[in-house]
C-alpha cells in the first residue's frame, strides 16, 4: 500500500516535467553561448592549484611512479579509472589513491570531500585530456562485481519519493526538461558525464567531483546521501564511466 | 499637487522604518545596496547628459534564457578600426533591475586592438542588459537584450 | 593582508606572432559578495566585498582599466583584446572594496 503511494508519487513528479519544446526551453545558441564559456573556465584556477598541491608531493612523475606506470602511460592509465588496485584489494578512484599516496609519503592525507582533495583529483583527471575513457569493466571479478554494484545502486528505488538514479535519467525522460535543464540520460551508451567531471558548478561558484553530485542529486531527490568513495559511490562512478567510454576526456567541465 | 505631497509622506514614513532594522518588518526588508543607483540615473551619469543611439555597430551577446542567474555570459563588440584617432573608449555594461545598475565600466585604449569585452554578471531576475559604449569622438551608442532568469533544475 | 587570491592570465591563441591581435582573459577566485545577500546558517547580511578595480598594464603602459561593480558573478572572468607589441609582461592589479590588492604577472613572449 505505502509503495502503491510512493510510485503514484513520483510518477506525479515526472508528470510535472516539461517536453523540450516547451517555452522555458533555452535554445541552441543559448546553450553554445554557454558552451564558449568553458573556455574561461574559473575552475582552471583550481587545476592549476591542485598541480601545485601534487608538485609537494612529486608532481606527475611522483603519482605515475606511485601507480607503477612509466610517465608517458600515465595519461592512458588515468583514463581507465575507477580501477582494481592489487595494493589496496579494492575498486578505488584516482581520489583514493591520491589519498593513499599521502599517507604512505608521510603526509596527512586529506579528506576526500574538501577542496584541495576537489582540485588535486581534478588536475590529476586533466592529466588524461584529450584521452578516451577506457575503463575496463570485464578485467577482473572485482570490476566485475563494482559495476553490478554501481547498477544497482542507480537503478535501486529509496528514499522519500521512491526515486531511482534511472526515474530521472533514463532514456523515458529524453527531450524533457527540469526548469530548462534537458535531464541527461545518464545509463545511455555514449552518455559523457564522466569525461567531464570535475567541473565547474555556476549554481554553487565552486569546483565539483562526479561523486560530490551525485550526492547533492541524492539530497533534493529525497534520497539517503551515500558518502563519497564508500563501495556504492564507486561502483556508480564505474557504471557512469562505462557508459562514457571511448569519449574524450575534458577536464575541467562546466556545469549550470 | 496635494496628492503627491501625501505620497511624499508615505515615502518618508517608509524610509524611516527602513533604518531602524530592529522594528518589525523593516528586518526582513530587502537591504539596499552599497552602491544603489537606478538605470536611467547609471545612463545619465555615465554620459554626462548625452542621449546615446541605439547602434547596430554594437553587438550585445548575451543568452535569451539564463540557465542561472548567478552565471550569465555577457559579450559586447563593437565594429571599430581602433586606431589613436578613431577608437572605442568606454564599454559599460548595465543591468535593468538589479539595486545597482552599472555591472562595469571598460576603458579601452587603442592598444586593446579590438573593442570586445566579454565577463559573466548576476541578474537577481529576468530584465533587460545593455552595452553603453563611448566613442573616442564623443558619441555614445548602445544595445539592449531582454534576459530571461529562470530557476533551471535540481540543486 | 589578506590571504594569496588565486588567479589566472590566459592568452589565446598560445603561441603568437608579435603584431597578434590576441584574447586576454583574467579569472579570479573572489566572493563578490554584494552585502545583500544572507549568510543561509547565520541569517546575517554577508558584508559586501567586491573587486572595484581592474587594470590591464603591458610592459608598463596601462592598457584596460577597469570600475568593477558588485554585480559581476563570484569568482569573476574578464576579457579583452591586446595587440602583441614586442616581449615583455602583462601585470593584473586588481583591488577589492576593502582595500584588498593583488597583482598577477604573465610573461609575453611573441615567436617569429
Amino acid at each position: 500500500m505505502k509503495t502503491g503511494i510512493k510510485i503514484a508519487l513520483s510518477v506525479a513528479m515526472l508528470a510535472s516535467l516539461s517536453f523540450g519544446s516547451d517555452q522555458f526551453a533555452m535554445s541552441d545558441a543559448d546553450r553554445a553561448m554557454y558552451a564558449e564559456m568553458s573556455e574561461n573556465n574559473p575552475a582552471d584556477i583550481m587545476v592549476a592549484d591542485g598541480e601545485e598541491l601534487l608538485s609537494y608531493m612529486g608532481g606527475d612523475e611522483g603519482f605515475a611512479k606511485y601507480l607503477g606506470v612509466s610517465e608517458d602511460d600515465l595519461p592512458a592509465y588515468i583514463a581507465g579509472f575507477p580501477r582494481y588496485i592489487k595494493k589496496f584489494d579494492m575498486v578505488v578512484g584516482l581520489d583514493q589513491v591520491i589519498q593513499a599516496m599521502m599517507a604512505d609519503g608521510g603526509h596527512k592525507p586529506l579528506k576526500l570531500k574538501s577542496g584541495n582533495m576537489f582540485s588535486l583529483l581534478a588536475y590529476v583527471k586533466s592529466i588524461a585530456n584529450g584521452e578516451k575513457i577506457n575503463i575496463d569493466v570485464n578485467a577482473n571479478p572485482q570490476m566485475k562485481a563494482a559495476y553490478a554494484l554501481g547498477e544497482k545502486t542507480f537503478m535501486t528505488r529509496r528514499g522519500g519519493r521512491g526515486l531511482s538514479c534511472n526515474s530521472c535519467h533514463s532514456a523515458d525522460i529524453v527531450g524533457r526538461v527540469l526548469r530548462t535543464q534537458p535531464l541527461p540520460d545518464l545509463g545511455a551508451k555514449g552518455a559523457k558525464a564522466a569525461a567531464t567531471w570535475p567541473a565547474y558548478r555556476m549554481t554553487k561558484s565552486s569546483l565539483r567531483t562526479m561523486q560530490r553530485r551525485f550526492q547533492g542529486c541524492m539530497k533534493n531527490a529525497l534520497l539517503k546521501v551515500i558518502p563519497i568513495g564508500s563501495k556504492q559511490m564507486v561502483a556508480l562512478e564505474v557504471y557512469l564511466t562505462q557508459k562514457a567510454k571511448g569519449s574524450e576526456i575534458n577536464i575541467p567541465g562546466l556545469k549550470r | 499637487m496635494q496628492r503627491r505631497d501625501f505620497f511624499k509622506k508615505l515615502g518618508t514614513a517608509a524610509a524611516i522604518t527602513a533604518v531602524i532594522p530592529a522594528m518589525s518588518f523593516a528586518g526582513d526588508a530587502k537591504p539596499k545596496g552599497p552602491n544603489a543607483m537606478d538605470f536611467d540615473t547609471a545612463v545619465k551619469t555615465i554620459t554626462g547628459g548625452k542621449t546615446p543611439k541605439s547602434s547596430k555597430k554594437v553587438k550585445l551577446k548575451v543568452p535569451e534564457i539564463a540557465e542561472n542567474g548567478a552565471v550569465v555570459p555577457v559579450t559586447v563588440t563593437v565594429d571599430s578600426p581602433m586606431t589613436a584617432s578613431n577608437y572605442v573608449k568606454a564599454i559599460h555594461i548595465l543591468d535593468g533591475k538589479n539595486s545597482n545598475a552599472r555591472c562595469i565600466d571598460v576603458f579601452l585604449t587603442p592598444a586593446n586592438g579590438k573593442a570586445m569585452f566579454s565577463t559573466r554578471i548576476k541578474l537577481g531576475g529576468t530584465q533587460n542588459v545593455t552595452a553603453l559604449v563611448e566613442l573616442s569622438n564623443g558619441e555614445f551608442l548602445m544595445a539592449s537584450q531582454s534576459v530571461k532568469v529562470t530557476i533551471g533544475g535540481c540543486g | 593582508m589578506a590571504d594569496k587570491r588565486k588567479s589566472l592570465i590566459k592568452i589565446k591563441p598560445k603561441r603568437y606572432k608579435d603584431g597578434e591581435i590576441v584574447k586576454v582573459s583574467f579569472m579570479v577566485m573572489h566572493p563578490m559578495a554584494t552585502g545583500m545577500t544572507k549568510d543561509k546558517k547565520t541569517k546575517k547580511i554577508i558584508p559586501a566585498k567586491y573587486i572595484n578595480s581592474v587594470k590591464f598594464i603591458y610592459n608598463g603602459k596601462e592598457i584596460t582599466n577597469m570600475t568593477v561593480w558588485e554585480s559581476l558573478s563570484v569568482n569573476p572572468v574578464f576579457t579583452t583584446y591586446m595587440k602583441i607589441n614586442g616581449k615583455g609582461k602583462l601585470t593584473v592589479k586588481y583591488t577589492d572594496n576593502t582595500g584588498e590588492s593583488h597583482e598577477k604577472t604573465k610573461k609575453i613572449k611573441p615567436r617569429g
